[in-house]
């Protein structure tokens, strides 16, 4: 049996799983007898912080279990933490604190340009573990890219040889020119999982012709629709900054799931409150 | 997936306890209504203040750093229950409405 688990110990074993890439759930329990009692589940299937109550530690398992298999979210709208109620068999159901930790998602940027740059800090900031490729060694070296994990020089006739690319990979497309796009979007598409999120930068008449390139190689439309291009929120955005702080926010709403409209828009509080009734 | 403030606020909260200062450890465990930060926000409390996290910035934070540091004396963990919404037809600066439930307690050094 693992001993006790305080705040400090359990902080120290999920940054260890995160060494390690090993997913984890932190449950804290809230009221009751056990109040104050730690559990952490490992997505390996073992499990930290000893627990007096059997019936409450296999509760508890059950539960991180779940979070880490995405069967459950552990807060509303896909957050990653929130309050539960648990019930073990024989006793009186417990608030349980949950908090879930995953590997990092990969966040892929092709091409290493001026845009690469800012998109690079953000995605770091946002909690990605940023990978940079590019074909120019003069682009693709380490000391540009302080927050990326690792900085790639590749081939583009063959740019994910030596990057693992999942379902959960999310990729940002922003290479020099059209025909490199063709090529790196064209081995996404064709993988047995293409990743979960790609976009690709670039004007209306760019993206089409790079669809239109693909399609006489016979992929479907219904892939080409996946493909967010160009990618970005509408912001009017112009300088690598600006346009970074567009595809960050893509990035976002893609996790979290907002509407992308300006707040006031959507809530309206002044027409919503102060509007005139008769009109309204 | 976690934020990089997440994972700060857990990096200090082993930085301070390896270095023997007892810290308090707050953390949103339940909010309703319009809060400015949902579950699992948090922050880490030392002696001189704030080392990492916030649990809200303006918005109730205050009421927070008083708990943290009564409970940094005691030893005591309490759950303090932020109401965000009395302030809602006030020009306090601190208007965002709803209720945060913040799980305050201490941590020492081990």
């Amino acid at each position: 049996m693992t001993p006790h688990l305080d705040a400090a110990g359990a902080a120290r074993r999920i940054l260890d799983a995160r060494e390690t890439e090993v997913g984890v759930a932190s449950l804290l329990v809230l009221d009751g007898p056990n109040q104050g009692a730690r559990r952490l589940v490992f997505a390996d299937g073992h499990a930290e912080g000893a627990m007096d109550d059997a019936e409450l530690a296999s509760a508890l398992d059950e539960l991180g279990g779940r979070f880490l298999k995405g069967e459950l979210s552990a807060g509303r709208r896909g957050r990653d933490a929130g309050t539960h109620q648990v019930e073990p068999p024989g006793s009186d159901s417990v608030p349980v604190y949950a908090e879930v930790y995953l590997p990092p998602v990969t966040l892929l940027i092709v091409g290493a340009g001026h845009l690469a740059l800012p998109l690079t800090r953000m995605g770091r900031l946002l909690g990605y573990r940023v990978i940079v490729l590019d074909d120019r060694p003069d682009f693709a070296r380490s000391e540009r890219f302080p927050d990326a994990e690792s900085v790639r020089l590749v081939d583009f006739q063959a740019p994910f040889a030596q990057v693992e690319i999942d379902r959960t990979t999310h990729v940002l497309l922003v290479t020099r020119g059209h025909q490199y796009d063709y090529e790196c979007l064209r081995r996404l598409l064709l993988l047995d999982e293409p990743p979960e999120y790609v976009g690709m930068i670039g004007s209306r008449r760019r993206v089409r012709a790079t669809f239109h390139q693909l399609r006489e190689e016979g992929i479907s439309v219904e892939d080409l629709e996946r493909v967010r291009a160009p990618v970005g929120l509408d912001l009017g955005a112009e300088t690598p900054e600006e346009i970074a702080v567009a595809v960050a926010a893509e990035l976002v709403l893609f996790r979290r799931g907002g509407t992308g409209r300006p707040l006031i828009e959507v809530e309206g509080v002044a027409r919503r409150f102060f509007g005139n009734k008769e009109e309204g | 997936m976690n934020t990089s403030e997440a994972i700060d606020t857990l990096q200090a909260l082993v930085h301070a306890t390896d270095g023997g200062e007892p810290v308090v450890l707050a953390t949103v465990v339940r909010t309703r209504g319009s809060t400015p930060r949902k579950e699992g926000a948090r922050m880490v409390v030392g002696r001189e203040g704030i080392l990492a996290g916030t649990v809200g910035g303006g918005c109730g934070e205050g009421q927070v750093l008083e708990a943290a540091g009564e409970v940094l004396a005691d030893g005591r963990t309490r759950t303090v229950e932020v109401d965000l919404t009395e302030d809602l037809l006030t020009l306090s600066p601190a208007v965002c409405g709803g209720i945060l439930e913040v799980r305050v307690e201490r941590v020492d050094p081990s």
